[in-house]
């Protein structure tokens, strides 16, 4: 079944049609990558599924709901969640801080919001502890965002997702500006995530794609132009001239 | 906490260093500013027009009090509603913009304001201000004393500031903090910020009208300055050279501001040029206020013990 669903998905930035009729089906339970040249326009993708712009025209599908125009602070509520490309925490706080902020929203009940301590909410505390734990950052909790490496702030973006509970993850480049050893350490936490989450990925290493993926989008100019395995997809000659036309031609 | 024995301290020695009067108008402006620092310190709004908040409340509190003779807790509990009404209004128009725009809007509706009391003579008194605020006695306590009435709004500070500090500890004071820190991430994590600011500016208003009544009460008047943009910067001002970084920051802002400005201005007519100086090194040297001096200095000779 299709937890995550986009019909003719369009947004034109003035004469610049950034997405174009994009028709993305993302079954529950997988992880689905979305690769393409710079400038293809994933980030795009994602603000549109995510409700940080409305769609120019299209609709967005989550769980069999329209949810199209929903404004992005109610998107996390109903169990989207995003990481960033461009690392986008909360400096001044404490890592844990950081995530309990993304789990106290997503929690049951906000009784006692303006005069209850904030530790005393268990629930949304054992969840941030827990969102902490999974991307290894634990030991660090009490340690303030800007103080830590850049390689351990990806982890705690991809934290902030996770302490939501998420249905849909959906991750910007996760790996993003990191060494190949902390790359390494981020695909083995992705493929850990794989299986508890569905999964969207939007990536620019193909090692990664090609090693985690269930499935592939290639997009190119807005347009998706393919879609299939990772094995599908690197035989797929439209693709291989488009977008890895300069390192397997 | 460690600071609420020095602040209990303060309250029983402040009237017997300077008059009651003064000592209560060191509390209450303090009350004052801890409103606008969950805006300013909290959720990272400079908002120029807090003195809206604080002069309606006092106009309508006064008005009633002189009027109507209704008590002292009726008269506050209206302070504390028309200044959560009015911020309610005003933080409506304001949180729709940012930045620059957002700053000039609360300024911009705070000269309106301004020019309703101004105008409205018949009611305000306009340049003349109000006068003949009373000051009720409440089960026999006759707050014409001065030294009941400062025990009065001690009471108030003291409950005041433990209110604003258990904001501050619970979720809003963290949502708050997380919309200042990065608004994209708060919005995406699912906060509707204009909805948080909106809270911070009643609760705000809340206390500044709370202040804005006691003002009235102290010195039986309300002078058009209250609702004036001089009233709105003297409160931004004492609080970040008392440091907006810290809860108590406005407090010490606020003896700082009210000490130099009460016994300067008998000495000497040009002690604003003080607190000009005083506000010029807080900026270049100590962001963080008195706060943050006092933290330095402290570590400082830790460091060298």
């Amino acid at each position: 079944m299709a937890i995550l669903e986009t019909e003719s998905l369009t947004k034109s930035f003035g004469a610049l049609t950034a997405v174009s009729a994009v028709r993305l089906r993302v079954e529950a339970g997988t992880l689905h990558s979305i690769i393409g040249p710079n400038g293809a326009g994933k980030t795009t993708l994602f603000n549109l599924l995510t409700g940080t712009f409305p769609p120019t025209s299209g609709r967005i599908l989550f769980d069999g709901k329209d949810i199209t125009g929903t404004p992005a602070h109610r998107i996390a509520h109903l169990g989207l969640a995003r990481s960033f490309q461009r690392t986008n925490v909360f400096p001044a706080f404490s890592l844990l801080d950081n995530v309990w902020l993304a789990a106290f929203a997503c929690s049951k009940s906000w009784r006692g919001l303006l005069w209850r301590r904030a530790e005393r909410y268990l629930e949304p505390t054992e969840r941030a502890r827990a969102a902490l734990a999974d991307v290894g950052l634990a030991a660090k909790a009490d340690q303030p965002a800007r103080e830590i490496s850049h390689g351990e702030q990806r982890q705690l973006e991809l934290a902030i997702a996770l302490a939501a509970a998420p249905r849909v993850l959906l991750l910007d480049e996760p790996a993003a500006g990191l060494s190949p050893e902390e790359t390494r350490k981020m695909v083995a936490l992705v493929r850990a995530l794989k299986g508890r989450y569905t999964i969207v990925l939007i990536e620019h290493k193909m090692d990664i794609i090609m090693n985690v993926s269930d499935r592939i989008s290639v997009m190119h100019f807005g347009s998706l132009i393919a879609e299939g395995t990772p094995q599908e997809i690197q035989r797929n000659p439209e693709v291989r001239r488009a977008y890895l036309g300069g390192v397997a031609a | 906490m460690r600071a609420w024995p020095l602040i209990l301290v303060s309250i029983c020695v402040l009237p017997f260093i300077v008059r009651p009067a003064i000592a209560a108008e060191i509390w209450i402006f303090a009350i004052f500013g801890l409103g606008l620092n969950l805006l300013l310190g909290y959720t990272g709004l400079l908002s120029f027009g807090q003195s809206t908040f604080f002069g309606s409340a006092a106009y309508v509190a006064g008005y009633l009090l002189k009027h109507y003779a209704i008590g002292v807790f009726p008269a506050l509990g209206i302070g504390i509603a028309v200044g959560g009404l009015s911020a309610l209004l005003v933080g409506y128009l304001c949180v729709q913009r940012s930045g620059l725009y957002f700053i000039m809007l609360t300024f911009a509706l705070n000269q309106l304001f301004y020019f309703i009391a101004y105008q409205w003579t018949s009611v305000t008194g306009g340049e003349d201000g109000m006068p003949g605020v009373p000051r009720p006695a409440f089960l026999g306590v006759d707050f014409r004393d001065p030294m009941a009435y400062y025990l009065f709004v001690s009471a108030l500070f003291a409950l005041s500031l433990w209110l604003m500090q258990r904001i501050v500890q619970s979720p809003l004071g963290k949502i708050l903090q997380g919309i200042r820190e990065n608004e994209v991430r708060a919005e995406a994590v699912g906060y509707h910020a204009p909805r948080f600011k909106l809270l911070a500016f009643v609760i705000g208003g809340a206390f500044s009208g709370l202040a804005g009544v006691l003002y009235a009460m102290l010195f039986g008047i309300v002078p058009l300055e209250a609702i004036s943009f001089v009233t709105s910067g003297n409160v931004v001002f004492a609080t970040l050279i008392g440091g907006s970084g810290s809860l108590y920051g406005p407090i010490i802002g606020s003896f700082v501001f009210i000490w130099l400005s009460e016994s300067m201005s008998v000495v000497w007519a040009r002690w604003p040029l003080l607190l000009g100086v005083a506000f010029i090194i807080v900026v270049l040297f100590f962001r963080g206020g008195v706060v943050e001096a006092w933290n330095r200095i402290w570590r400082f000779s830790r460091q060298r013990a």
